[in-house]
Formats: C-alpha cells, structure tokens, sequence
C-alpha cells in the first residue's frame, strides 16, 4: 500500500469531540449546559459520544433541572455500554431520588428504572421502595411504572423486596392517577409472568370503578382494560358493571371508547335478559359508528375490532351499512377494511345499494382495490341466494369493460359461484369464453380452466380451447398445470374421441416426464393408472360430484373468534391473531441483553453462513500482509474524522457479543501490528453484510479506542457505525461484527475486489491491511425466481450478457449438497437437464439493488471440470461472479 | 408500555429518537422505514398504521408529512398508542407553533422534554395543561385575553348520475383555544331543540346528532335540561365536543358532469358547479377533479369568458382533470368545458372509464347543520375586563363526490 493512502484519514478540522470535552469542563454554568446540549444533538443524529461519558456525567450535579433532565437523558443511551462509568451516577441518583422537589425525585426514579445495568438496579431498590410511599402522587405513579420495568429485567429482585405488595396497596390510593398507573404495571407484570399475580376481587372491582369517574382518559383505558379480565358471579352483577362503564362510550377518546366496549361485550356473555342486551346493542353502535370519524389511523383500528364485533353480533351494525361505505379519499387500508366489513352486513335487505357500490368501485383506479371489489360481489353471490343472480349479472357487466385485472378477477369468483350453485348459471360460459386470449394471471387461468373442464360436455369446442393452453404446458405455472391436467382427464372421460386422446398422451408424457414438481407427477400417474386400468372408475372419481362450498365471509374459526373477542380493543384484535402469535418477548434471563442488541436470530450464526461454515476452511491466500506503518499519522485529527464518518441512520451497536465461531483469516498478524492480531472477513447474515472481526491483544498493554475506516472500493463498502471494541487487555480477545453499507463511498477506476482498510486505538500507531472482497457475501436473500421467471429473464437479457468460464479442476461429487452449499449462499436451484452425458444445472440469484443473476453450470457429475456461463444486466462483474462460484463449489 | 419513540422526516432522517426500554433493537427507525417506503411494490401505498416486524409492533401517524413512530413488543390496545401520537404530535405543534423537522431540530430539548413527561409517564397524558407544570418551557404564541371556539364540519356528500344524494354525512367538532389567565369556567350553550339519536324526535326545524362525544373537562349536568356545556378549558387547541350527523341538509354545492363522445377520438365534457348559499358567503379554495379515461392523450380547456382565479390543468401521469376556482360567490354558477382527444379509441362505455366527480372546498361562515353556539359565557368576577370572545364557523369538505 502506498503512503498515500494516509490522505484518506487526514483533515484540518478540529475534531468535534475534544472541543466539546472542553467545553463540558468549563467553569462557566452556561457553557457547560450548552455543550450537553450540543452532545445530546450529535447523539439523536446518531454521532457516538460515549467517550464523554465521564465528563457529562460531571454536570450531573445542577439544580438546574433541565441541564438535569438532559444528563439523564445521556446516561440512558450510554450507560449500558459503559456499566463501570454508570456506577460514578448512582449516588446523584440516590440522592436526587430525595430531593425536596418532587419532580426532580420522579425523574430520578424513572431514570433508573430505565438504565438496564445489573449493578445499578440493585441500588434502585431502596429509592424505589420510598418513591413508593412518597407524600406526592406524581412520584408514586412515576415509582408505580418503575415496579413494572424492573420486573422486567429483574423479576426475582421485585418480588424478594415486596414490591408487589407495595403495588397492590397502590390500588387503594386516594389519587385515581395513581391507581390507574399501579394497575397498568400490575397488568403489564401479570403479562409477563406465568403465575396469577393480580386477580381482580370484589372489592378491588368497585375501588376500580370508582376511580374510572375520576381519573384521565389514558387512566381509564388501563383500569376499563384491567377490569375486562373480571368475571362476574352472575347476570346481575354483569348488568351492574354494565351499567358503571356505558357512560365511557360517550368519551372523545376512542381509546377509552374502544376499551369499553370491549368490557361490555364481555359481561353481555354472562347477561341473559334478551331486552337488556339489545338495549346495550342498540347503545354500543352510535359510539363505534363514531370512531369513523377519527383519524384514518384509528378508522383502521377501529374497522378490524368492527369485522370481529359483528362476527359475533352481527345486529349491532345491521343497519348502518351506509356508514362503511368507502370515501374517496379514505386510504386505501381503510377502503379494504370498510369493503371486508360490507360483505359482512350485506343482505337480502340491502343488497342492491351494496352492488351499486361495489360496482363503482370496480371502476377506480387502485388495482388491488378494485380486485377485492369484484371478489366481493362474488363473495355475496356466494352468501345470499337470493341476490346471486343479480350479482352474477353486475359481474358479467363489469366483463364488458374488458379491464384486464377486472375481467380475471371475475372468471375466479365466477368459478367459486359455479361450485355454490351448480348447473344454475352455466349459460354465461360463452361470455366467459371471449375472453379466454386476456387471461395472464394463474389463478384466472386456473379457473377458467377448471370451468372448461368441469363444463366440457356443454362447450362445443373445449378441447380446441384446452390445445390452446396445452401449447405452453410447461411454462405454465404449478396451479395452471395442475388444472390443465385435471381438466384434460375431465374431457377425455367426457368426450373420448381422438382429439382428446392425442391430447391426454400430451399432457400425461409432458407432466410424468418434463417436471420436477412432484405434486404434478403423483397426480398425472394416478390419472394414468386409473385410465389405463379401469375408465369406469376413473369416471367415478375425476367425475365425482363435489360437494357445494359455502360462503366464507365469516371465516374465523369460532375459537380463534373467541379469543380475539376477547383480546378487542388489543393489537390482537388489529392482527386478527391470538397474542402469543406476536408476542415474542422473552422473559427476564441473563442473556437478555444480548437478545436487545441484534435482530433476530443473528447468534446461530455458524449455520447461516458457509463461508464461515465449518466446510470452508479460511483460506489464507485472502491475506495479503499488511505493509508497514506509514510514519505516525496525526492522531488526534483522525480521530475528529472517524467521529464524523458514515453515521447515518443506525444507531450503533453497544456490545456485540459473539463469543466464539469459526476461524477467519488473519489479515494483521501480530508481528507486524506490535502484538495486535487482527483476523477479519466479510460475511452475510440475515440480509446484511457485517464485517465479522476476531481482535486479539498479544502485547503488553490494555488497549482501547478502537477506530475503523474503509477505503473507497469497487462497492461503497463502508461501516455502518461505528466500530464498538471494549478495552482489550492483554492476553484477551473479542470478537464482533461490524454492520456494513453499500455504495457509501464507491471509488472509480478498474474494478477491484480489494478492500482497503485502516484500523487504529489509542495506544498504536494507525495499521493499514488490504483484505479481500468475497463477492458471494452481496448476494441477497430474494433471489428465488420462478422458472417462468428465469427462462423469461434469460430470454430478455441479449447475447452479449452472457459469459462463460470453465473450472477445470472442479468436481462436483453430491448434486443436493452442492445445490445446499450454494443456495446457502443465496444461489437458488431452479431446474436440471441432462445434455448428452452431462447434466446441466440452472441457477438464479440476485445482486444487490435487484440486478438479477442467471448461472448455468454444466458438468459431467463425478468427474473433473465444470462449465459455468451466467447472464446478468451486470457483466462487468463476471470476474467477481466466477471467482464466488468457483470458491463455493470447491469444497 | 411504549418502548421506542421516534420522528421521521420524509426521507426517513431521525429527527427525534427515544428508548424508553430498551427491549427493541437500535436500528428500528430504519426497518420502519423500509417497510412503510415498500409496503407495495409498484406504488407508495400506504402501510397500514400498526403492522409487526420480527415481533416488534409498529405504531404510527402521519401529521405535517412527519412520521410519528412508537415501538412496542406486548399486545397493548393500539388505539391507545394511536392517539398518544396524535396528542403526541399535537402538544409538541402547540409548544412549537410549527410542526416541520426544522422546528423539531432547534427545539429537539425542549421536544425531549415534552416526550418525556407525554410518552415515559405514558399513563399521564397531553393537553398543555398537565405539560405545563413539568416542562421548563412555555407554550409559544400569543398572551393576548382572549377565547376561540370553532364549530368545524367536514361534510361527505354522494351524488348518484342524477343528482340525486346517496349518503350524506357531517362530522362537526367544536374546538376551543383559550388563552383566559386563571382558567376560568366557561359555559357554551347549543341549540335549545338539540336531539340526540332519533329516538326523541321533536319534529322539524330539531338538530338531530346521531351521536356526540365530549372532552373530559366537559361537565354535562345541564346538558339534557338546557344543552349547556361548562367547562375549565385547559391550555392549547381541543375538542370540546365531537358530533355526527346523518339527518339530511342542503349540500352548498351541487356539481355535475357530462361527458359525451363527439367523434372516433375525441369527446367532450362538461362539469357544471352551483354554489346554493347565501350570496353574503363564499367558498374559498375550491378544487374540482375528475378522472379521465386511461387513454386520454390531451384535454384543451374552454372556460367561462372573463372568469377570474380559475386555474385548469390535466395530470397527465394519472389521467386527471383538476379545476381550481379560488373563489366561489354563493348563488353563482360556472361551467368547464374540456375537449378530450384519445390515443386509441375507448372499447367499452365512456361513461365508466371516467369519473367519479369530487371536491374540496372550505366556506367559512357557513355551517351545514344548524347547530350554533348561542352564547359563550366566561364566569369572572372583574366586570372592568372582558376578554376577546370569537365564535367561527366553517364547512369544509370531507367526501365530496357525484358519480357520472
């Protein structure tokens, strides 16, 4: 490396975080205030300004609370990445949290309550335990909230020191602002925990409703919430509860409205007085009409809890179906609500007003809505009898238009209403039929396929309609082969003449021998075996009369609907799912914390990635030894410059903890960076590229402040935030994984898979080592195609895309693990065929930005040598393409 | 309750992030983000407002073009959060004045501080007046004695082709502003004839709500004897009442189009608009749209000679007529005409490839309901000052659509 290559780092600004430590020091109150503001403004933008740890938590100490409140505002964000340093807080917090101002107490405890550091919990519980029983409410219901955090990351702790109790007396308190707050954390620990904790008695229930009247909105959200859980004894006692909470309805808050409907139709359950419980309908409709007329946001709310509310009652709405009819300019997730919700309430009563809308909205210009449109007169064909006429002949109608998507949308529902009313409205086959050469999409395609089939007998030319499809039989998508083999059969049972006979063979020969779907074979053999052996019976069972299907409107389970009715007013009710379906919280464990720091998953990492896979061991030819130090470089602007560099939107990772894995190639060896061993090679997880590092300290000294910076290279790769090495002292090492970008800073020139890249700390001399870029790490996990897909992308690419390079020395042993090995690197296997006495295997992938990659490798399995060509919008990657493929192949 | 907030700009910047948890990963804002920007492949449609990734549940809003984004991994009520952001975003444009990312940036502390006390104590809540006590800061704006309520309706209206009204509906708030020292009580009394739900029809000439909600300062022991509200009115703008009407009223405007074929390529259509209030009122920024048929390829516009303030335009990307018409004398009647010239000609009914007709429009001093506010009483001892008392009216329009 060149020492040029130095400029990359150097710059004449003053770096940011040294001013800003000077100021934080100043002896001027002012000063001193400003700067932790201008550190809090670098941190929401992302900048790391944990190394001011120290001197910010110097202005801890002010009376002035807003300095204060933003002192807590940093520790929250750093505290967790800095434990040891969190400690010096703990007694400004003890002796805030008995401060003669209430709200700076409150604040203290809060605080607390959100630092998730083990060492400072501990000295929470003695604040807590007296926020607890504070003279001032606001501190109280501040302490309340806090049990519930701390439950979280401490649950054994919460209960050894009686916190629990403390809680439950909270209930009893004379400020309904505190019991609200007391009840929501005893909800939110109940949650988390398996054992019964807050059970609602008698007497807790009339406290709670007594404090509902007084309390806010947000308070009576939590209480009306909590109660939802009680049981009551009997129908009279349900009717009285009933009675306490119906005056919520008539709250601005549709959150408050919303919960209480909710309790309501829960104790309706136990109330058996038929007149009470219309009256309580008749009662609960204006206010859940009204949420419609809130923001978009909670219309949306709103309309998923409606569809499970008149599931189960579906009087209470009957006659307000005006209200969901769809505005204008309502967005397009609220119009797929109101239409589910419509199909729900139509009847035979209203059903005309109800087609004349559906028909207009068939004409709109948002496809996916005008799709659900036309499957919902289809939807209330199916559902009421009497009206299906008059829908089939609006569907037939909106054919005219001959809108492509309109017309397919209709030919699906269509078939669904044959199968409803079957040999009632087979005339308008031959409308159908026009439209036959329009149909692109394989559900439409399906489906007119099974009419032709099912109605074989009553189309004079079926079979030439079924030859025109036969033409690309194995293009065809799955679901579109499966139909025309089956309605294949259906015509030559119907009709076997010689025509269809010629066709069966086609089809049969095609679907037995050309495929690789096995859903498709099994089925053609049975066919095949049942025509070969007994026609009568194959008559018997392709022909079997089906039974007739059933509208599927009101299609939740009834003991899904159960708990869900349950769950109103929940994000259950919003998903139409039971919780433990989402909630995926885990529960107080030591490991938590590195459960908060990545997304899902990342931890298995060594089954993830074959390039760190046991099967690939790191080849050392990636490295290339660092060359010597350039003379030391100016430490202390760099480090202005590494501050600033790349911090986009991620928020850095605090801790990556990765404490073992694979080996990967040393690229700084400890002879040449004085005892500092780094070993380093890009990897792929979880749709991200990371930059997976092992750091090893073999010299004499504790080393900290670790710094990365990336070279502009033939990618953009860059880090994606900064790069989080805890002080390593000697003899040890850590592992981490750095999140990296693309196309950050791309440099020009020649393509290169070099990568450039500079590492420093605060005890050594800035070292430089080139790695190498594997290219298999960019491609992304969406490069799946179709077959159709592929051959048709193949088709669009020209000639000149398409490059081809043999791999002499590779030998492809076991075809299903090469096909793993590679699809673990996102190269998917679409299909093989067998040239001579080779067999060829195709490939897709995509690259980055969703440039798609098309490989076929041709080899005679078992024996040396493998031809691979690949076709790709990029093929001024091919070097880089060829090189991945050889590396994953050789195994 | 709440483990994450944060506000995103447009393009997707941070502007405000906090963890009140820390339960949820670092990098949420930006697969929020990526999955609002691609909810649908081909177009920006909108991501529903609650939606879970990897186990963490999204909540958010979109106000001013920012979006306001909570996290949460429990199955909380997502109304709650819902309106949290919407209050959320309510008191910060109360203490801003502004809600953009510009305001957001100069006054990120004072915003800090304001989540703080809005979202970490969650379970107390927003109105200005409960903030007031806790942050540093106060609301900006004027210091001025005196009070507005505004009665505001948003009317849906749907014609059918021949004019004839499908569904009609009023969404009315009545909201107050105070900027009264000492927070004295106020009584606003309605119309006497007032009825709510239809039950207790008191014939003709009776406003009838099909349902109200109201503030939770709001004390109603009169209401149903004499249709007052009294009320402590905390600090900021909010909802008083909230009210829903279905019973009939005139709609102000009536519009109507016509769209005829006047040769292989061309057609011609014609939307006529009649403004049916008192000529003392007008209608201000009135826009009128129209959906052409897809194979549209150029439209010349004929206005009436010597109109004013009419701006016409075709949208080419997605086939739109829009005509704008800044002002609007009640009484008064004007006519578009525009020639439509095809690219290809139209297969099936031109009448179906075109329209619906819709409108917006806001005519101040003019409500659709008859509901008023009679009088507006501030109870104060001191006769020697009487603070400024503005009750305003305006009808703006929600859905405002006549079908061909």
């Amino acid at each position: 490396m060149s020492r040029n290559d130095s400029k990359y780092f150097s710059t004449t600004k003053k770096g940011e975080i040294p001013e800003l430590k000077e100021e934080l020091n100043s002896q001027y109150k002012d000063k001193r205030k400003d700067a932790v503001k201008k550190v809090i403004a670098a941190m929401t933008v992302g900048k790391d300004v944990s190394s001011l740890f120290t001197d910010v938590v110097n202005c801890m100490q002010t009376e002035n609370l807003e300095l204060k409140k933003l002192v807590y505002l940093y520790l929250i964000n750093y505290a967790k990445s800095q434990p040891d340093l969190a400690i010096l807080a703990v007694n400004t917090f003890v002796k805030d949290s008995q401060d003669p101002n209430p709200l700076i107490r409150a604040l203290a405890v809060r605080t607390m309550g959100c630092i998730r550091v083990d060492k400072i919990t501990e000295y929470l519980c003695d604040p807590l335990q007296r926020c607890l029983k504070d003279d001032d409410p606001y501190v109280r219901k501040t302490a309340a909230i806090c049990v519930a955090k701390l439950y979280d990351i401490n649950a054994e702790l919460v209960e050894d020191r009686g916190f629990l109790e403390s809680l439950k007396d909270l209930i009893s308190d004379n400020n309904p602002m505190v019991v609200a707050n007391a009840v929501a954390a005893l909800a939110e620990i109940q949650d988390n925990s398996s054992r019964p904790i807050f059970e609602i008695t008698t007497h807790t229930l009339s406290k709670l409703l007594t404090a509902l009247n007084e309390c806010t909105e947000w308070g009576q959200v939590f209480i009306l919430d909590a109660l939802s859980r009680y049981k009551a004894a009997d129908a009279r006692e349900a009717e009285n509860i009933v009675e306490r909470v119906t005056p919520r309805l008539q709250h601005a808050n549709c959150a408050v409205v919303l919960s209480a409907v909710k309790m309501i139709l829960q104790q309706m359950e136990l109330i058996t007085s038929t007149d009470v419980v219309r009256n309580l309908c008749k009662k609960m409709a204006p206010p859940l009409v009204t949420l419609l007329s809130a923001e978009p946001e909670i219309q949306y709310v709103a309309l998923r809890n409606i569809n499970l509310i008149v599931q189960r009652r579906p009087t209470i709405l009957a006659h307000e179906i005006k209200v969901f009819f769809c505005k204008y300019n309502d967005p397009i997730y609220v119009k797929m609500e109101k239409l589910e919700i419509m199909i729900k309430l139509a009847s035979d009563r209203n059903i005309d007003q109800v087609l004349l809308e559906f028909k207009e909205y068939a004409t709109e210009v948002d496809v996916d809505f005008v799709r659900k449109a036309v499957r919902a007169i289809g939807r209330c064909a199916i559902k009421l009898e009497r009206a299906a006429e008059r829908c089939i002949s609006v569907l037939l109608e909106l054919i005219k238009i001959k809108v492509n998507y309109v017309v397919q949308e209709a030919i699906i529902v269509i078939k669904d209403i044959f199968r409803r009313y079957p040999n009632t409205y087979e005339s308008i086959i031959a409308t159908l039929c026009e439209s036959l050469d329009t149909l692109d999409e394989p559900e439409a395609k399906a489906s007119m396929i099974w009419i032709i089939g099912e109605y074989a007998e009553r189309i004079d030319n079926a079979d030439e309609l079924l030859e025109s499809f036969l033409e690309s039989f194995p293009e065809e998508p799955a679901l579109v082969q499966l139909q025309l083999l089956t309605a294949t059969v259906k015509l030559f049972l119907k009709k076997p003449t010689e025509g269809p006979q010629q066709m069966i063979q086609v089809v049969l020969n095609n679907a037995t021998m050309e495929t690789d779907n096995p859903d498709l074979r099994d089925r053609a053999y049975i066919y095949w075996r049942l025509l070969s052996t007994d026609p009568e019976a194959a008559k018997d069972v392709v022909l079997a009369e089906k039974p007739v299907i059933t509208d599927d409107s009101n299609n939740l389970d009834p003991s899904l609907l159960d708990e869900l009715l349950v769950n109103i007013a929940t994000l259950s009710s919003v998903y139409h799912k039971p919780p433990e379906a989402f909630v995926t919280r885990t529960h107080s464990s030591a490991q938590k914390t590195e459960d908060d720091e990545y997304p899902d998953g990342i931890e298995s990492e060594s089954s993830v990635n074959p390039a760190n896979g046991p099967g690939s061991p790191p080849t050392s030819s990636y490295t290339i030894p660092a060359s010597p130090p350039p003379a030391a470089a100016p430490v202390p602007d760099l480090l202005g410059d590494l501050i600033g560099m790349d911090n986009n939107s991620i928020v850095p990772l605090d801790q990556p903890a990765t404490p073992s894995g694979p080996p990967l190639p040393i690229v700084l060896p400890a002879s040449t960076g004085q005892g500092l061993q780094v070993s380093a090679q890009l990897t792929r997880r979880d749709g991200q590229v990371f930059y997976s590092m092992l750091f090893e300290n073999n010299s004499q000294v504790p080393l900290d402040g670790f710094m990365i910076q990336f070279n502009k290279n033939t990618f953009g790769l860059a880090a994606a935030g900064p790069l989080q090495v805890p002080q390593l002292q000697p003899g040890t090492s850590t592992r981490i994984l750095l999140p990296m970008v693309m196309f950050q800073n791309m440099s020009q020139g020649p393509p290169s898979s070099v990568l450039q890249v500079a590492l420093k700390n605060n005890q050594q001399p800035v070292w430089y080592f080139n790695d190498k870029i594997l290219f298999h790490v960019f491609f992304t996990e969406d490069g799946r195609m179709e077959r159709a897909t592929f051959l048709e992308t193949w088709r669009s690419l020209p000639d000149s895309n398409e490059v081809s390079k043999d791999f002499p020395a590779i030998v492809i042993g076991g075809v299903d693990a090469t096909v793993e090995r590679l699809a673990a690197s996102n190269i998917f296997f679409i299909a093989k065929r067998k040239n001579a006495n080779q067999d060829v295997f195709y490939f897709s992938a995509k690259l980055p930005r969703g440039i798609p990659l098309l490989v076929e490798l041709t080899t005679a399995v078992g024996n040396p040598g493998v031809k691979c060509a690949i076709k790709t919008p990029s093929p001024e990657m091919s070097t880089f393409i060829f090189e991945a493929i050889e590396t994953l192949l050789r195994s | 309750m709440i483990s994450q907030f944060f506000v995103l700009s447009q393009r997707g910047d941070n502007i405000v992030f906090r963890d009140y948890r820390g339960e949820v990963q670092k990098g949420s804002p930006e697969t929020f983000f990526r999955k609002v920007k691609f909810w649908k492949e081909d177009a920006d449609g909108d991501a529903p407002p609650v939606f879970n990734v990897d186990g963490v549940n999204y909540f958010h809003v979109k106000v001013a073009g920012l979006l306001f984004v909570a996290t949460t991994r429990i199955n909380v009520s997502p109304s709650l959060v819902l309106e949290l952001l919407q209050r959320t975003a309510r008191v910060i444009k109360d203490y801003l004045g502004v809600l953009n990312e510009d305001s957001f940036r100069k006054n990120f502390v004072l915003v800090y501080e304001l989540l703080d006390e809005v979202i970490q104590g969650t379970k107390r809540m927003p109105g200005t007046a409960i903030t007031k006590s806790v942050v540093a800061n106060e609301p900006g704006g004027r210091k001025r004695e005196e009070i507005f309520v505004d009665v505001i309706e948003k009317i849906s209206v749907t014609f059918n082709s021949s004019g004839y009204i499908l569904t009609s509906e009023i969404d009315g708030t009545i909201q107050m502003k105070s900027y009264l020292t000492g927070n004295p009580e106020i009584r606003v009394a309605l119309n006497e004839d007032l009825s709510i739900g239809t039950s207790d029809y008191r014939g003709s000439g009776a406003v009838i709500l099909d349902d109200c909600n109201f503030h939770e300062s709001v004390h109603l022991d009169s209401f149903d004897i004499d249709r007052t509200l009294s009320l402590v009115p905390p600090d900021g703008e909010f909802p008083v009442m909230n009210y829903r009407i279905t019973q009939a009223f005139k709609p102000p405007f009536r519009i109507n189009a016509l769209i005829e074929e006047t040769g292989p390529l061309k057609a011609e259509v014609t939307i006529k608009v009649r403004a049916e209030f008192n000529s003392s009122i007008n209608a201000n920024t009135v826009l009128v749209q129209m959906p052409l048929p897809t194979f549209t390829a150029r439209v010349n516009f004929e206005l009436e000679p010597g109109v004013v303030g009419h701006t016409t335009d075709f949208k080419e990307a997605n086939k739109r007529l829009e005509w704008g018409l800044k002002k609007v004398v009640g009484g008064s009647e004007h006519t578009l005409r525009a020639k439509l010239t095809f690219s290809q000609e139209l297969h099936g009914n031109i009448m179906k490839e075109a329209g619906p007709l819709s409108m917006t429009f806001t005519i101040p001093m003019y409500n659709s309901s008859r509901l008023q506010v009679k009088y507006l009483q501030i109870a104060k001892k001191s006769k020697t000052h009487n603070p400024y008392r503005w009750v305003r009216y305006v009808t703006q329009a929600n859905s405002y659509v006549a079908r061909l």
